[in-house]
């Protein structure tokens, strides 16, 4: 966004269509690893049509925090057949890159619990019935899903990120890669008012978008 | 009694073993008197000593209340509205249809898998991709088709609670004629159930007639699927069976 790019943000589990029946579904600890996956599907495809095509055919630049294989690796720790999973999300655009930022199980244990007061139900893969002790399940759900991430690094085109690394390296490397990709990709047209400030040396970070867009018309 | 089969794959956590139970599916249009043939279906069968469960199509705790929300809105995309009754479906299955079948009982179903293929493939969904999602639909012991032809539709849907927005296609088809909208999406939608019909054997009954006249055949269909199974022994004794007249 910085280099002006028009950014779109997407965001796993945020359909506003959706969203209060996952909720609901979580809350009252109604789904199944069959109706986990199915309803983040639905979430899934209901941002694909509403945001992230329209975006896309705008011109924009979409960048997806967590995408299908997400789904094929949590889904399939659940048990759900993989081959289901790929016809289930068939309808998906296939991303220009797609990174996976990679952590040691025992680092990303660590770095949720430090960071959380508690590990949710799901999360931790209760329903599975792996373990009584929520952190032994979520130790043990993980460390499945860990092991799908591998089997689909296989698979799809996913770039690895070692997310041991510090945030600046992590930086480097990504945008390294993004960025020839980011040719003929259209840019914000930022009107005299983003011109001035660049010359002033601000970026406008608390300037409203509509001013910077509008040239400072509004 | 067999194993469980179903469409597409085996879905997680459903055993192998032999389901007790019979699944007995109604299909047919909005409109049609389904639930007016399941209510005169449920009471026989219970009369008859067979425990029953009905359910029907947005009748999930979990996806129900969420499809009906997202209705309202009006601007859903079919793929998303198509994965929330996947969602529905695979709940009831779940939680409602696969436990009366463990308990040996009837599960009467108004709509099943074969509503949502037919609403997907009319509003432009793949056929093989509404099929493969829906995979696992645990396959019927009998699937009755409640046929009719638009004409018979229209004053059965103008006198109970006139043209629905969905139920006419109006999310597909646009355009401000109703009632050309309703006999577009009407005439789509049974030719896609006879369609399916043919493919998947299900048994069709000519719902133009009378109420009870359906109510006889559909009965008498019944008595066959269900014959052999366990049922309530007082009830046998207490009521004797009354066969088509």
């Amino acid at each position: 966004m910085g280099q002006g790019y028009l950014t779109v943000f997407t965001e796993w589990n945020s359909s506003p269509i959706v969203r209060g029946t996952t909720r609901l579904g979580k809350r009252r600890q109604l789904l199944t690893p069959m109706s986990f996956s199915l309803i983040h599907a639905a979430d899934f495809a209901n941002r694909i049509y509403s945001e992230v095509l329209p975006a896309m055919r705008a011109g924009a630049v979409v960048l997806a925090d967590r995408y299908i294989y997400t789904a094929f690796a949590r889904d399939a720790a659940r048990g759900v057949p993989p081959e289901w999973l790929r016809r289930l999300y068939s309808f998906a655009v296939t991303p220009t890159l797609a990174f996976y930022f990679d952590v040691p199980l025992e680092e990303a244990l660590h770095r949720i619990t430090a960071s959380r007061a508690r590990i949710k139900y799901y999360e931790a893969g209760m329903d599975l019935g792996l373990a009584d002790d929520l952190f032994e399940s979520f130790r043990l759900f993980q460390g499945r899903i860990l092991g799908e991430y591998e089997r689909l690094r296989g698979e799809f085109d996913l770039t690895r990120v070692d997310a041991t690394q510090t945030l600046v390296r992590q930086q480097q490397q990504v945008r390294a890669l993004v960025a020839p990709h980011l040719a003929g990709v259209r840019r914000m047209e930022g009107g005299d008012v983003q011109e001035a400030l660049r010359r002033s040396g601000l970026a406008g970070r608390y300037v409203e978008p509509p001013t910077l867009r509008s040239g400072g018309e509004e | 009694m067999t194993a469980p089969r179903f469409y597409g794959m085996t879905p997680p956590g459903v055993g192998g073993e032999p389901l007790p139970g019979r699944l007995i599916v109604i299909e047919g249009t909005d409109g049609v008197g389904r639930s007016t043939q399941i209510s005169l279906l449920k009471e026989w069968l219970e009369d008859e000593g067979y425990g029953v469960v009905d359910t029907g199509l947005t009748r999930s705790r979990l996806a129900g209340p969420g499809i009906e929300r997202a209705k309202r809105g009006h601007t859903l995309d079919p793929i998303t509205l198509n994965l929330l009754y996947a969602t529905d479906l695979w709940d009831r299955l779940e939680r409602q249809i696969l436990p009366a079948l463990r308990a040996g009982m009837v599960a009467l179903v108004d709509r099943y898998v074969f509503s949502v293929v037919a609403r997907a493939v009319v509003r432009g969904v793949p056929r093989d991709w509404i099929e493969d999602v829906c995979g696992f639909a645990l396959v019927p012991d009998r699937v009755f088709y409640l046929d009719i032809e638009v004409p018979q539709l229209l004053p059965r849907v103008l006198s109970s609670h006139g043209f629905d927005y969905w139920e006419s296609g109006r999310d597909d088809l646009g355009g401000d004629d109703v009632y050309a909208s309703f006999v577009r999406y009407q005439t789509e939608l049974l030719a896609e159930f006879r369609g399916l019909a043919g493919r998947h054997g299900f048994t069709t009954v000519d719902a133009g007639g009378s109420v009870v006249e359906v109510f006889h055949r559909l009965r008498d269909e019944i008595a066959e699927v269900v014959r052999g199974m366990e049922r309530e022994p007082a009830a046998v004794v207490g009521q004797t069976s009354t066969p088509a007249p």
